[in-house]
């Protein structure tokens, strides 16, 4: 396919030679048949025209007075390897054409070129740099998805530990949660009313009861929290669950002056999926966003995008540098200060998403904000059934 | 008003929360019973009567799932409140269709227990009311046929 776009573009060529008549006569004869020509009496001139012009395929003469065409030829390898050059050589000058090879040339003609027979190689020349290029595409989009991978295990095995860690911390946690409330309820008994440094004993129980919810919210946010409902796909509108989602924070934005705007688009309105899961999903972006800016705007905003809806929360905040683009949905990564932040709240969205069949990814400029995209199918025609299957547990 | 104790049997594996949550129980006001497996809850609710189980779901030899099978088979009128660690959707989703009355994740908020442990106190006792009068109506039904 991008083949095709490609070869439909006209080739742009350099034609190199110091002899002005005979360069004008090349390319005319070469702009009939389709080709773009641009022209160079030197190898100097070429260079500059290469540095801020596209060319695929650069013509050059061998013989001319200064920097000679396989000099030309060399300097045109280190600048622009991509480049394809073809080499014009003398009548009787064949070593110029097999050194020119040996230096990387696509090909040599001799002179009196034979115009079909130079329109031939300039085609082969373009269709290697073709090939070229898409292999060149394919090893990066080989390496962009072997990078998805290596993080999308990551963060597999980071979820199975971390929930498996949850587990097991509830239950001391329940202990000294019970152990805390039993004291302070004995504390609280009439005959404890003058019990020696009564009030330094609740000071302390305060502190664990405090410490065991705070390690609390973080296992049970893990966990998911608990839904009991089993069926849970419903016909939403997202209208409604963008307020419903903006509506804790909208109080903190504004204090701030950050103003909340919502933007969803009439045929994105009706989605059918797990309300309850969608809307914690989206207070986890809009509080994040919230947070994040100083002053300026967080956007909710849902549009129609083939069979799917895109929902994006922007915010107009510091951004997120590069390198921690790449960790903000493992769990436990935050920037926050302990106890304001458990770094689960991406993690957990990102979990949500992926369950109700969707994905989010983050675009984010530093100094100018963020945005993080939602895409969720408007359907999901195998139901609530299909849901549960996707994910055994 | 004097509220009447709720009769609690407290069923998990971890001793040291099973003896916790009952003091805190008890200190509360209610009647609080304890087992630390399938069985001896099982036996318990044999011999003692009781309003509500407090029901761990993790526990080795019995599986808590198995053990509300039991307990709604043989006593259909003991309210049963899973209470466990190792909470997730489905474990959930299949308590509450084998009739649980609720689920908390541990660690539980203690207020919330207690009212869940009311709500379902009251349920077994309408549900008993119902009971009593229904088999009243089929007696005086049956001694009016004798007439
Ligand atoms: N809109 C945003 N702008 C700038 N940074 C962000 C934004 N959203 C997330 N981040 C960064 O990603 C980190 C992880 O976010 P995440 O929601 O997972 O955890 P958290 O917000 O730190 O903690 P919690 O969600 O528990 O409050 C944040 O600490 C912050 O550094
Ligand atoms: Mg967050
Ligand atoms: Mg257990």
């Amino acid at each position: 396919m991008t083949e095709r776009e490609h070869s439909d573009r006209p080739v742009r060529l350099l034609l190199v030679d110091d002899e002005a008549h005979f360069r004008d006569a090349i390319a005319r004869r070469l702009e009939k048949r389709g080709f773009t020509v641009s022209k160079a009496p030197d190898g100097g001139t070429a260079l500059e025209i290469l540095e801020k012009d596209p060319i695929d395929v650069v013509v050059t003469d061998v013989k001319m007075p200064g920097m000679d065409g396989i000099e030309l030829l060399g300097r045109i390898k280190d600048l622009h390897p991509e480049i394809e050059v073809l080499l014009l050589t003398g009548h009787a000058a064949l070593d110029d054409g097999v050194a020119g090879i040996k230096a990387g040339a696509f090909d040599y003609l001799t002179k009196p070129i034979e115009l079909e027979q130079l329109a031939g190689k300039i085609r082969h020349a373009h269709d290697k740099i073709l090939r070229e290029e898409e292999k060149r595409r394919e090893a990066e989009f080989r390496r962009q998805v072997e990078e998805q991978m290596i993080v999308t295990e990551r963060l597999a095995s980071l979820g199975t530990l971390s929930t498996g860690m949850a587990h097991e911390i509830n239950n001391p946690l329940a202990i000294i949660k019970e152990s805390a409330g039993w004291l302070s309820m004995i504390l609280d008994k009439p005959e404890m009313a003058d019990m020696p440094r009564r009030s330094d004993f609740r000071k302390g129980l305060e502190k664990i009861t405090d410490g065991v919810e705070r390690a609390r919210r973080i296992t049970h946010q893990l966990l998911g929290g608990v839904q009991k409902r089993s069926e849970t796909i419903v016909d939403v509108d997202l209208k409604d669950l963008a307020a419903e989602s903006t509506e804790l924070v909208a109080r903190e934005a504004a204090n701030k002056g950050v103003e909340i705007v919502h933007q969803i688009e009439p045929d994105a309105r009706r989605i059918r999926t797990d309300p309850y899961a969608l809307r914690q999903a989206l207070i986890n972006l809009v509080n994040n966003a919230v947070q994040a800016t100083q002053s300026g705007t967080v956007a909710i905003a849902a549009r129609r995008a083939g069979g799917a809806i895109e929902i994006q929360v922007r915010d107009t905040g510091p951004g997120i540098p590069a390198e921690y683009r790449k960790k903000i949905f493992e769990p436990f990564f935050t920037t926050k200060d302990p106890g304001k932040g458990t770094g689960l709240g991406l993690y957990v969205t990102r979990n949500i998403l992926e369950k109700l069949g969707g994905g989010i990814e983050v675009e984010s400029s530093v100094g100018k904000g963020t945005t993080f995209t939602i895409s969720l199918p408007v359907a999901e025609p195998t139901g609530a059934d299909g849901r549960n299957k996707r994910n055994p547990r | 008003m004097v509220k009447i104790p709720i009769r609690v049997l407290v069923v998990d594996d971890e001793k040291d929360f099973v003896e916790m949550l009952s003091l805190r129980l008890n200190e509360s006001g209610q009647k609080v019973v304890q087992a630390f497996n399938g069985k001896e809850c099982l036996d318990i609710l044999e011999k003692d009567g009781v309003d509500v189980v407090v029901l761990d779901l993790k526990m080795p030899g019995m599986d808590g799932i198995e053990v509300l099978k039991e307990i709604k088979q043989r006593f259909p009128l003991v309210e049963v409140v899973m209470l466990t660690g190792h909470g997730t959707a489905e474990t959930a989703v299949e308590g509450m269709k084998l009739g649980a009355y609720d689920y908390l994740l541990k660690p539980a908020d203690f207020e919330e227990l207690l009212g869940k442990l009311e709500a379902a106190r009251n349920r077994k006792e309408s549900q008993e009311e119902r009971i009593r009068r229904a088999e009243a109506k089929l007696m005086v039904r049956r001694s009016g046929g004798l007439s």
